[in-house]
């Protein structure tokens, strides 16, 4: 038992650190915000770098790959790192054309990324299947929670290629862990901009983050972060069980709803104004939060997993 | 005990519900300075009817009624989504019935009644939020004038206002809520600035800059370093229609119509979630009668308005995390119902007094406990 990172995993995540401190981060994120833009040159800064494919290495895998996405969401990256690092891998040997956008079968709607996407994959009853999107082929769709989106048609999410026997179910899983592990980021970085701020911040001749009222929330809102993280590392490190998966995503999107509301609550004013940072993160939280069926699909994927169907 | 309204007060509100017809497309209770002239439009035709003077004495043009029939007005309003009711008319108005002098009720109430003349709250500073009594903002006596320089922030509507409501120091730092006064103060005055802070539901906050702006003291509400006990009595008279039950029972009713919309009304889940908010909803509007009761009978009721300014928040938000997180992806569509609300309670639980501080309210005023922090 060795809840610590080994030295590959520490480069990993260093460099990939590293790479964000210079092409990511809060100001970049907000930089694009205004046209829905996705930031293809750090796309392609972490694809040169091979963070893209940490997963497809052999001698490593979805932990690693986990890492870099974790990393990722913390510096408020607006690329699609979950699907091209966590998801693409589990269906593909040979990478796909990047953004990668992911979607449900007959829904179609608002999906992150996918007016800059040219890959789509599609999660399907029986399989998953790609399909090749051209520029221009979902319109983009104005929203303020933190993710470029495009609209999906239903028609759309029928085309394509079938990914074989068994792709449907890990795509869903290896989606469903994506979305955890972005969450995780977020949250991590949320949190910590708010209790640099509660440090700072003084009122009544103290700081906010003083006061054991405020403290205590925090100190909860912490807990359910770490909890989350391990339980995402672990279900990466396991290689993606499914009942594992909806475990970390049903208490990591919970998590979220809490960490968005406490973290706004306790900015106060300024957490409501755009010039402060938080939004970056804690936005995307509820985006990530209704994705694949949201929190109560994740907690039924737990019990059909553990128990199977209903009456059975 | 009666908990029923009085015949005169429901053909009161039947006459509110008329009135507001040809109103209820403008939804200015949501992102208000994107629709202030029409906003404005309303508050006149209001005013043309005596409804923002209610409860003022008919000495000073007031209708001279209880504040039974201000709360059914703001609660059918809120439901309406129309506006919010006005500070102006509100606690400007109040404080000058209170304290101002003859030339200042003769100069200020008559616009203000007619909802022609609109003001903005200029309390918060960026140091000085919940702890307003630090506040800095400086406004130093010369001669006739008082010059003000500093800064505020996070001011609702400033933008659209004619004139500010300001809270500054004229006291020493040291002697924090017995050294502030309140001042009239021209938007359009040399040396005030005003420049937006854009916020997450698409509206804006405003920071409000003064670099020595004159004031004449003509224009100072109540006694010099007065502005504490003003404050709070303003307050304290509004306190019934701050919170108007409508805008949450409207909020509940748009889900309902969503789920519909949606095909999910046969969804025990939902169904389960639905009966959860509506019991939400009641308490919040037993809250709202609560204290309207303690004003009629002229109680302080410090805690029940600080509870209920808690529960009408917390419910607003419930209700919109609710419709979103059944809605998916789609819900975070700009132009979306659900995302708008989600986004704008956001606000509710932190303007106008944070539910922390509501909370302590309620730990000293109805628990005793002790005012150590």
């Amino acid at each position: 038992m060795d809840f610590d990172l080994n030295d590959d995993q520490r480069a990993i995540l260093e460099a990939v650190e590293a790479l964000l401190e210079q092409h990511a981060g809060a100001a970049r994120a907000i930089e694009l915000q205004p046209k829905g833009e996705y930031d293809a040159s750090l796309d392609a800064a972490l694809a040169d770098a091979g963070f893209s494919d940490v997963g497809r290495d052999p001698d490593m895998g979805g932990l690693e790959a986990t890492l870099v996405v974790e990393a990722v969401a913390r510096a408020g990256g607006v690329v699609a790192i979950g699907a091209e690092a966590m998801v693409a891998p589990m269906l593909r040997d040979e990478p796909l054309p990047t953004p990668i956008a992911l979607a449900t079968a007959g829904h179609g709607g608002a999906v992150r990324y996918a007016a800059s996407a040219r890959s789509l994959l599609v999660l399907g009853d029986r399989e998953a299947r790609w399909v090749a999107l051209e520029p221009g082929d979902c319109a983009p769709v104005r929203s303020n929670f933190g993710y470029p989106m495009g609209r999906v048609s239903a028609e759309g999410t029928t085309r394509g290629d079938g990914l074989g026997v068994g792709s449907a179910a890990r795509l869903h899983t290896a989606w469903q862990l994506a979305i955890a592990a972005e969450a995780v980021g977020c949250m991590e970085a949320a949190l910590a901009q708010t209790v640099g701020y509660l440090k700072e911040r003084r009122q009544f001749g103290r700081a906010i983050g003083s006061f054991q009222a405020v403290q205590h929330r925090l100190a909860e809102c912490a807990i359910h972060v770490e909890g989350s993280r391990w339980l995402v590392r672990e279900a990466a490190y396991q290689r993606a069980p499914t009942e594992g998966v909806a475990t970390a995503a049903a208490f990591a999107l919970s998590a979220a709803g809490r960490i968005f509301s406490e973290m706004h609550q306790l900015s106060g004013a300024i957490g409501f104004t755009r010039e402060h940072d938080l939004h970056v993160w804690s936005m995307r939280l509820q985006a990530l939060r209704l994705e694949l069926g949201g929190v109560a699909a994740h907690r039924r994927a737990i019990v059909a997993a553990r128990w199977g169907g209903v009456g059975s | 005990m009666n908990v029923r309204f009085s015949k005169q007060e429901e053909d009161f509100r039947a006459e509110v519900r008329v009135f507001l017809e040809p109103w209820r497309d403008l939804d200015g209770f949501f992102g208000q300075g994107l629709k202030w002239k029409r906003v404005r439009e309303l508050f006149c035709a209001m005013g043309e009817r005596g409804w923002l003077s209610l409860s003022w004495p008919e000495a000073l043009g007031g209708l001279g009624r209880g504040p039974a029939y201000e709360y059914i007005l703001w609660d059918e309003v809120g439901y309406a989504r129309a506006a919010r009711n006005p500070l102006s008319a509100g606690i400007v108005a109040r404080s000058l019935i209170r304290y101002g002098s003859d030339a200042q009720k003769a100069r200020w109430l008559p616009p203000i009644r007619s909802g022609e003349l609109h003001f903005s709250l200029c309390y918060s500073e960026p140091e000085a939020g919940s702890d307003l009594a630090s506040a800095r903002v400086r406004a130093d006596r010369e001669g006739d004038e008082y010059i003000v320089n500093g800064q505020k922030c996070w001011q609702s509507y400033a933008q659209d206002m004619d004139y500010l409501w300001l809270l500054a120091r004229t006291g020493t730092q040291e002697s924090r809520g017995r050294g502030l006064s309140l001042f009239i103060c021209d938007k359009n005055a040399a040396g005030v600035t005003v420049s937006p802070l854009p916020t997450l539901d698409d509206d804006q906050l405003n920071e409000v800059h003064f670099d020595g702006v004159r004031v004449p003291v003509s224009d100072r509400v109540g006694p010099e370093n007065g502005a504490w006990s003003i404050m709070g009595e303003a307050l304290a008279d509004e306190r019934h229609i701050q919170f108007p039950p409508g805008r949450v029972r409207r909020d509940l009713d748009e889900m309902v119509e969503w789920v519909k919309g949606v095909g999910l009304a046969g969804d025990p889940v939902v169904r389960r979630t639905l009966a959860d908010l509506a019991v939400q909803v009641r308490e919040v509007e037993i809250y709202g009668l609560l204290v309207l009761d303690r004003m009629q009978k002229g109680r302080s009721a410090a805690a029940e308005v600080a509870a209920n300014k808690v529960i009408h928040t917390v419910v607003c938000q419930n209700i919109a995390r609710a419709i979103v997180d059944l809605g998916g992806p789609e819900a975070l569509v700009i132009g979306s119902r659900p995302q708008l609300l989600w986004r704008q309670s956001m606000w509710e639980t932190i303007g106008g007094g944070t539910t922390e501080i509501m909370r302590s309210i309620v730990a000293k005023q109805a628990l005793g406990l002790g005012a150590r922090r």
